[in-house]
């Protein structure tokens, strides 16, 4: 073989059916609103399945494509939603195995969030509405390296599953290195949600963050550093440059741009 | 070719002469990289190959709305069935049977056995696809596709062209569930899944 195709047309055709669906959504969207204004009483759960459709697929489809084009695939220091958009911003680093950095977290209060299935999912809205604790509740899935988060950890905050601290991490690629060429092992984004809204971007029911992510991110480091004097903390100040943006859901992300790299090589790892 | 038949001057740097020999040749001639902008055959390249990838919830939300059309198709086949009559006494409707030497009724008979027979066998297949999609076979879901983009393309040319209502009957419920059929399949998760198995030059390789 002299030269091997490195792209696929299978992928091509996937690509047409998945622009193709984007437009049809659009029109049976418009249709499903036209028809609120026809049936009666019926509008409303038509306008309720209009909004439902809109938030959940139209909107996150058309995202995709776009996004495809116009966001690049390559490492800003933010992370991105399963639609593509930009999210949290990448505010942590570490260093360290990962049963190292779950058992200084672990030690420092903090609970490792459950996969996102159905039952948890189910499990997170009924606690949110009957506020309820659920201090294992399952957070979004972010994509950093073209990966959702490895793991991540949360903190409740007085038993409201509206409100808490999380933070999801990435293991970095092999051999890859930070602009500016150091090497860390792990990449962290911690925001800290306040409450339950709309997103601006897609309409979707989602945590709003708090606007200042730095509040979080020196939160994280604190509460880890207490539980264990053997965690070593190096900062790259100004690493991003203090910026103002929004995240995935369109919320406001104040910080200064430094960036602590947490050393948890000396924590006993797994407890093994 | 090497240095090594001359010895190097005394105190001179190793590289980076005016003049000198190219580097040794375990030095990449050019420094690696990145392109500033991403090639469009990168949105192309092929998925991983994963043959232990769970079931994405997007594959089983487009087999249980096949399922759902081929119910839909089961009770439009019923309902024609039962308006038969009805319907062949619609002044508009002619009944054509050329070259039978059957009866006006037996001939009535025939026809809807054949409008039957066409409508089960579209169920039918409806139920095989489904099955075959959740098993993950990409052939069965791109026909599912194709079959939904050909039915949504000639509703939307009825529609745009021809000035068709859809309003909320069954025309909207068949145009809704073939739509909700081809988002569900062309989801990138339902892609990976039911290409889990490929396997393809790696790129990065």
């Amino acid at each position: 073989m002299a030269s091997r195709r490195t792209y696929s047309i299978g992928v091509a055709v996937d690509w047409f059916f998945f622009v193709f669906a984007g437009l049809a959504a659009i029109w049976l969207a418009y249709l499903s609103l036209t028809e609120t204004f026809h049936v009666g009483w019926w509008g409303i759960p038509f306008f309720l399945a209009f909004w439902g459709l809109l938030a959940y697929l139209v909107l996150p489809r058309l995202h995709r494509i776009l996004t495809t084009i116009y966001v690049p695939d390559y490492f800003i220091g933010r992370t991105r939603t399963s639609d593509g958009l930009l999210g949290d911003p990448v505010n942590l680093a570490f260093l360290g195995t990962g049963e190292q950095i779950e058992a200084a977290l672990a030690a420092a209060g903090w609970t490792r969030a459950d996969p996102v299935t159905l039952g948890s999912s189910w499990r997170i809205i009924t606690s949110t509405i009957t506020r309820r604790s659920y201090d294992e509740a399952p957070v979004s899935p972010l994509f950093l390296f073209g990966r959702q988060q490895d793991f991540a950890y949360q903190q409740e905050v007085a038993g409201n599953p509206a409100q808490r601290h999380h933070v999801r991490f990435w293991r970095c690629p092999d051999d890859w290195l930070l602009p500016g060429g150091r090497r860390v092992e792990w990449l962290a984004a911690g925001t800290f949600d306040t409450r339950v809204g709309l997103s601006l971007f897609t309409l979707q029911v989602t945590h709003k963050i708090d606007a200042d992510t730095d509040v979080e991110r020196d939160h994280i480091v604190s509460t880890v550093r207490e539980a264990d004097r053997r965690v070593a903390v190096d900062v790259i100040a100004d690493f991003a440059t203090g910026y103002h943006a929004r995240n995935g859901g369109g919320d406001s992300i104040r910080t200064d741009g430094d960036l602590p790299i947490v050393d948890v090589r000396a924590v006993d790892g797994g407890a093994a | 070719m090497s240095h090594e038949g001359m010895p190097p001057a005394e105190g001179a740097p190793p590289i980076g002469v005016p003049g000198s020999a190219p580097g040794p040749a375990d030095a990449p001639a050019e420094p690696l990289k990145r392109p500033a902008y991403e090639p469009a055959a990168r949105l192309l390249r092929p998925v991983r190959h994963d043959p232990d990838m769970p079931r994405p919830a997007a594959t089983v939300a487009g087999a249980v709305l096949v399922l759902l059309r081929a119910l839909a198709g089961l009770l439009v086949g019923g309902a024609i069935a039962a308006a038969w009559q009805a319907i062949l006494a619609d002044p508009d409707v002619e009944l054509a049977l050329d070259g039978t030497d059957l009866g006006a009724s037996d001939a009535r008979a025939v026809a809807l056995w054949i409008v039957l027979g066409i409508a089960g066998l579209s169920v039918l297949l409806d139920v095989v696809f489904a099955a075959f999609v959740l098993r993950g076979s990409n052939w069965a879901r791109v026909a599912v596709m194709v079959i939904s983009v050909l039915s949504i393309s000639t509703a939307f040319f009825a529609w745009w062209v021809q000035g068709q209502e859809i309003r909320v009957d069954e025309a909207f419920a068949s145009l809704a569930l073939d739509i909700l059929v081809l988002l569900a399949l062309s989801s990138r998760s339902a892609a990976a899944y039911a290409r889990r198995n490929e396997r393809r030059p790696d790129p990065a390789a």
